[in-house]
């Protein structure tokens, strides 16, 4: 299944860059969950669950970059259809954390289903516009495209996870996108959004969520409530300055001010440690991650590597985009991880395991 | 099944590639510039929002100096209490907390709230005292309920402490949580809102010295309040110990005379040489203890509203008509004006008429008391005697030297809002009343009766005066200072005023007071063996008879009996202690005298190194109840002896 020859065609670069981030997350969350403790200092509970995640993600990667991608794009409405069984599954079995029912224990370990939902989606989407000579220029497999991706989006946003159910749209978008989507279409899908989202704001959305885009608006309205993360977000990154207060010195994080630092705001805490040079620098490998995923796109051998890339990354930017943009205070709060940084075991295997589809695509350029 | 991408495909999807890309590049510029805005432009303003954060600066209660007696014992001191206070900041709903807190402790939940909407301007961090003094029910009932009491702390704090509870209260005074006008006053500088202060006695009148200066901690804090760590700690400067003039033993004293005696009034004993006050009390009391730690609106408006004002210090607020313990300023005057000799003799029949009106002596049912000089005037107390020698003096006469001598005067002792009483004068009629004296109204001035009144501690005054023989000492409590490393002794402040008696003429109004108390006179209850023991007594009526009359036939309640005073100094020659005991409604100037004895028992017992007197039961007292009024009814204008 792996031929020798292929190891050559390793992307080392995006693979090292990708790590890199990976291990930077590891070490932003070993800072901030660290407890200082009358009866003694001691490292979190959070950080040997991420690094056990970090290697049961490097195995997905593996696994996901020796299966030929064509391969995997045959069993696509199999994995589909697996990930729909357990995005059921959670919704009566789960278990429920904070509100919401996200997880499945097996032994010591949560799965939180929703994150594969970008790989399978991005899978079943690149196989069925890759397959179709049309492209996605014909409104009619637009629907059914549309289609794949609501059905997951809607399972995911019952949890209720919102967060997450969005960023199977960027998925969707982009394989669209490169599939052929004309812009007008877009533009038209847009429009007709704005009605859908302000009927949405007012039926479908619970009264926290309305709340913290209420919040995120005029956040001083709430300092103590709702606002209190925009604030204090805002306050992390600032207080940071040009060089960081060091490694375990950031106070907004360490003393909590920040809550779930470690999870959704991990990108705050690097700002506040590491300053505007540690910001460059992740900003810059993300970039590079994605800008170099790009380019897998563009050397695939066939639609279906490009499309199946191009939805991969697309969802990745999105989150990307959308956390660090929060993680300044500069967005709504929502549960949107930041990919390979965030805590999360889930998370981070399934973030792995889509580089490993990026890998595998270039990888296979030149193979029949 | 997989489609290999044809040249036309692969143009158009490098060119969305590409838009993508640059794209992305875009966001990621502009997310840049956004981090640049906040963690370069902006960051001095958001590293101090991350300071004011996780900095604290809290209080830290320096405890109020001690006051001690003169010989070194312990007053007044401090103990730690619990307050439950709450912290706004570590709270979503503070009324909520408040509503749980009012449940668990049984507060008044109304009363909570207006703490709070009090301070409300106050940083949030900072601790508002809810419950001061709590109980240690309270304490356990809080903590049982933390978790429903985000924001409830409890605060170990220094309290004020009366361990003879009522003992001296008004000498004292009490402490509370500074006022909104006190926080307007220059002198109240630097007094953070909260802040316990003296408000009464003592405590108010050396409230500077008495207060020290708080200190503060900044502590690190995280996001719920919890203090991480200190970072810096100034301790609080113990406010100065103070070494009073009172004595505990005469203190003590002086209330258990007042006990078991069972009326209220006021004493004040004095070192007639200097001004010490050797024992102050004001009757009825109350706890200062009650006040240490925030007096509950409920005790606040008892005390407010009992009829017998125990707020009030008798003391220094008290004005009553001195009786015939006036008597001695009118001999003086007489003598010294040369009005009268120590041998001048007046017939006293039982009344004399003055003016065509008849005044009555108090003697009149036993038919006068003949022919009399001045020593055995005083010594029986002769009402006709002072009618006749007030008449020869005047008014204005009578009032210089019973202001030489401290009386109508304040004495200006080192306590706040002592009262003046008043020595009438045909110039203090004509600037209040308009109207000129009238010589007729002088002949009740001879006897401390009408116009006249005095404060206690005045008549404390008026007998170290004539004690020492004309330094009108200032009456004062503070006798050292301590300054951390030795008690630094305070100068007696400047006396009043002083004036030459001539000693023979003083002599003689001496050996009257001396006759008092160990000859005939109506003051030898006060008599104590191997000592010469100099005094007079008074009763002075508290409504004219007319008035009295009137009272009982509408049958108006309340206390119509005669007040009863006893001044004294002793010994005889060379006095060291000198002062006054004043019983509301006392019937007699001789139950005071008995108050008195057990006084003066225990100063010389003291000064003899010999064991202290017990302190005598109300039987020991042997108090003459017989109301004067009540046997043969009105005695004429004057009475009192």
């Amino acid at each position: 299944m792996f031929e020798r020859r292929l190891y050559f065609h390793v992307d080392w670069l995006l693979l090292g860059a990708v790590l890199l981030l990976a291990v930077f997350g590891v070490a932003m969350i070993y800072s901030t969950t660290y407890v200082i403790a009358p009866t003694g200092d001691h490292m979190g509970k959070e950080v040997m669950p991420q690094v056990y995640a970090l290697v049961i993600g490097l195995v997905a990667l593996l696994v996901f970059l020796a299966i030929d991608y064509r391969l995997l794009a045959e069993y696509s409405l199999l994995i589909f259809g697996l990930l729909l069984l357990l995005l059921v599954f959670v919704l009566f079995k789960g278990q429920t954390q904070m509100g919401a029912q996200r997880w499945i224990p097996i032994g010591p370990f949560h799965l939180q289903p929703s994150e594969f939902g970008r790989i399978a989606v991005a899978l079943v989407l690149a196989m069925y516009f890759g397959e179709n000579r049309r492209g996605a220029k014909n409104p009619g497999d637009l629907i059914i495209g549309g289609v794949l991706c609501l059905v997951p989006l809607l399972l995911i946003a019952k949890q209720p996870d919102l967060g997450t159910a969005v960023t199977l749209l960027p998925v969707f978008v982009g394989v669209a996108f490169l599939a052929g989507l004309r812009l007008r279409l877009l533009g038209i899908i847009a429009i007709a959004c704005l009605p859908l989202g302000l009927f949405g704001y007012k039926f479908a959305l619970k009264d926290y969520q309305r709340q913290r885009i209420q919040t995120f608006l005029d956040p001083e309205q709430d300092p103590r409530g709702a606002g209190y993360q925009t604030i204090q977000a805002r306050i992390t990154v600032g207080s940071g300055g040009l060089t960081g207060k060091g490694f375990r010195k950031g106070t907004q994080g360490q003393l909590k001010y920040l809550p779930v630092a470690h999870n959704d705001f991990i990108f705050s805490v690097l700002a506040e440690e590491q300053g505007f040079v540690g910001v460059l620098g992740a900003l810059g490998l993300y970039l590079f991650v994605i800008l170099r995923s790009l380019e897998a796109a563009r050397l695939a051998k066939d639609r279906l590597g490009s499309y199946l890339v191009g939805g991969i990354i697309s969802g990745f930017a999105f989150q990307v985009i959308y956390n660090v943009t929060m993680s300044a205070g500069l967005a709504p709060v929502k549960g949107i991880t930041l990919p390979l940084m965030s805590y999360g075991g889930s998370s981070l295997i399934a973030s792995l395991a889509g580089f490993g589809l990026v890998l595998n695509v270039r990888m296979r350029r030149f193979t029949n | 099944m997989s489609t290999n991408l044809i040249p036309d495909d692969r143009r158009s999807l490098t060119v969305r590639l590409s838009v993508v890309q640059y794209l992305v590049a875009a966001i990621f510029v502009v997310l840049a510039v956004g981090f640049w805005i906040f963690q370069i432009a902006q960051h001095e303003k958001f590293r101090e929002m991350a300071e004011n954060n996780q900095l604290r600066r809290l209080p830290l209660p320096a405890p109020r100096g001690v006051l001690l007696d003169r010989n070194g014992k312990v007053l007044v001191e401090n103990q730690d209490t619990l307050n439950i206070a709450i912290v706004r900041e570590q709270t979503k709903s503070v009324g909520d907390v408040l509503h749980v807190l009012a449940a668990a402790t049984g507060a008044d939940e109304a009363q909570l709230r207006d703490t709070v909407n009090r301070r409300r301007r106050e940083p949030s961090y900072r601790p508002i005292v809810l419950i001061e003094n709590a109980t240690q029910e309270q304490y356990i009932a809080a903590w049982a309920r933390r978790l429903e009491l985000p924001g409830i702390i409890v605060e170990e704090v220094p309290a004020r402490r009366y361990p003879a509870q009522e003992m001296a209260a008004h000498l004292f005074g009490y402490v509370g949580e500074v006022t909104i006008a006190q926080l307007q006053r220059p002198d109240y500088d630097g007094v953070e809102p909260g802040t316990i202060v003296g408000q009464a006695g003592v405590e108010l009148a050396y409230n500077k010295m008495l207060m020290g200066s708080d200190g503060a901690k900044t502590v690190v804090v995280n996001s719920v309040g919890r203090e991480i760590k200190q970072l810096d700690m100034q301790l609080p400067t113990t406010g100065r110990p103070l070494q009073l003039t009172i004595d505990e033993d005469l203190q003590k004293a002086t209330e258990d005379g007042f006990t078991a005696a069972g009326f209220n009034g006021a004493a004040v004993v004095l070192d007639p040489s200097n001004g010490e006050v050797l024992a102050f009390t004001s009757r009825p009391a109350y706890d200062p203890n009650a006040f240490a730690a925030g007096i509950k609106p409920a005790a606040w408006n008892a005390l407010n509203a009992d009829a017998l004002k125990p707020l009030q210090n008798r003391a220094l607020q008290g004005r009553y008509s001195p009786g015939s313990t006036f008597k001695m300023a009118v001999a003086l005057a007489g003598l010294e004006e040369g009005i009268i000799t120590p041998d001048f003799k007046v017939h006293c029949a039982g009344s004399a008429t003055f003016y065509g009106r008849p005044f009555a002596c108090w003697a009149k049912k036993k038919g006068g008391h003949g022919t009399i000089d001045l020593r055995h005037a005083i010594e029986q107390s002769c009402d006709v005697y002072f009618y006749t020698v007030a008449n020869m003096l005047g008014i204005d006469k009578i009032n210089k030297w019973a202001t030489l001598l401290g009386l109508g005067v304040k004495s200006n002792i080192d306590l706040p809002n002592e009262l003046t009483g008043l020595v009438p004068s045909s110039k203090w009629k004509l600037e209040t009343k308009h109207e000129k004296w009238y010589a007729g109204e002088t002949i009740s001035v001879g006897i401390g009766q009408g116009q006249v009144s005095v404060t206690p501690v005045s008549m404390a005054v008026y007998m170290a005066t004539l004690a020492n023989g004309g330094t009108r000492v200032t009456p004062h409590l503070l006798k050292a200072v301590s300054d951390g490393v030795g008690w630094k002794p305070i100068d007696p402040p400047a006396p009043q005023s002083r004036v030459t008696i001539d000693p023979d003429k003083l002599q003689a109004i001496r050996d009257g007071l001396w006759m008092v108390v160990n000859a005939a006179g109506t003051g030898g209850t006060a008599r104590i063996q191997g000592h010469d023991v100099s005094g007079k007594t008074g009763s002075a009526q508290v409504i004219s008879n007319q008035g009295r009359v009137a009272a009982q036939r509408a049958g108006k309640g309340g206390d119509l009996r005669d007040n009863g005073w006893f001044v004294f100094f002793a010994p005889r020659d060379n006095p060291t202690i000198a002062g006054v005991v004043f019983l509301e409604h006392g019937i007699h100037g001789g139950n005071a005298a008995r108050v008195a004895h057990h006084i003066l028992a225990t100063y010389f017992a003291k000064l003899d190194a010999k064991p202290l007197p017990p302190p005598p039961t109300h039987e020991d007292l042997h108090l003459d109840y017989s109301d004067p009024y009540a046997k043969g009814g009105p005695v004429g204008s004057g009475g009192g002896h």
